[in-house]
């Protein structure tokens, strides 16, 4: 099963808790950034080639359950992607960054990370959240 | 002719509150029709964190580009792990820009971004 999500990139799902959040903040409008795809990847620390692991889309409240199972969250380096500009297109607004893409190193999958990303159309940033 | 912009960055120790000195940096571009980065130049911050004449022999057109600050490198150099091994920021330049300043603040476990003047 582990195995067959990492081949295929399957929709996030909701279902026991992942062990990876996010959270899109809209910082400009005081808005959860709801309706924004993302994907999560791995990269492979032999080859440094990445594959995907999920693909979601953030809900109202700017959240994507079911990013990565238990299982699956081992130490290693990560990458999510956020479509951003696609995101501000939807309102009819441009976007000066394309994507955010942030890569993050997992030493403790044991602990839960939080990664939130607080965005505005000129701005973003992000933190280990909790 | 077309204008070329001007690109600069300022990178920020926001957990010691000085600059970070000696960041290693590179400019790419996304060159169609394949869609692949090439790599524009290379720079490092000085003492106060700046880096100019990213684009001094290159004409930054409209275009798509990143910007990658080996951070990573940055906190092992000072003996300090850090959550994200570097940071890649991908942006668009568009006709209408002429300057271009984006300075990057950051912890070991956090960053930020934006696009000032």
């Amino acid at each position: 099963m582990a195995e067959l999500q990492a081949k295929h990139g399957i929709t996030a799902m909701a279902g026991s808790a992942s062990p990876l959040t996010t959270h899109v903040l809209n910082t400009a409008t005081g808005v959860p950034g709801a309706n924004m795809t993302l994907s999560l990847h791995r990269q492979d620390p032999l080859t440094s080639a990445w594959s995907l692991i999920t693909t979601g889309i953030t809900n109202a409240d700017g959240r994507c359950p079911g990013l990565i199972t238990t299982q699956m969250f081992t130490s290693g380096v990560y990458r999510l992607h956020f479509d951003t500009a696609q995101y501000w297109q939807s309102m009819e607004e441009t976007c000066f960054y394309p994507y955010v893409e942030i890569v993050f190193t997992i030493n403790d999958p044991g602990k839960k990370h939080h990664v939130p990303l607080l965005l505005s159309r000129f701005s973003y940033s992000t933190y280990r959240g909790s | 002719m077309m204008e070329s912009c001007t690109l600069t960055t300022h990178v920020m120790n926001s957990v010691d509150g000085v600059p970070a000195a000696r960041v290693a940096l590179s400019l790419h571009r996304l060159e169609p029709p394949l869609m692949v980065w090439s790599l524009l130049s290379l720079g490092t911050t000085d003492e106060d964190g700046r880096c100019s004449g990213l684009a001094a022999r290159e004409e930054l057109g409209p275009g798509t580009y990143k910007l990658r600050f080996e951070t990573g490198s940055y906190w092992e150099s000072r003996g300090q792990t850090s959550l994200h091994p570097y940071v890649e920021v991908v942006f668009s330049i568009s006709d209408h820009h002429q300057r271009i300043h984006l300075p990057l603040l950051m912890t070991r476990f956090s960053y930020s971004i934006y696009t000032g003047s």
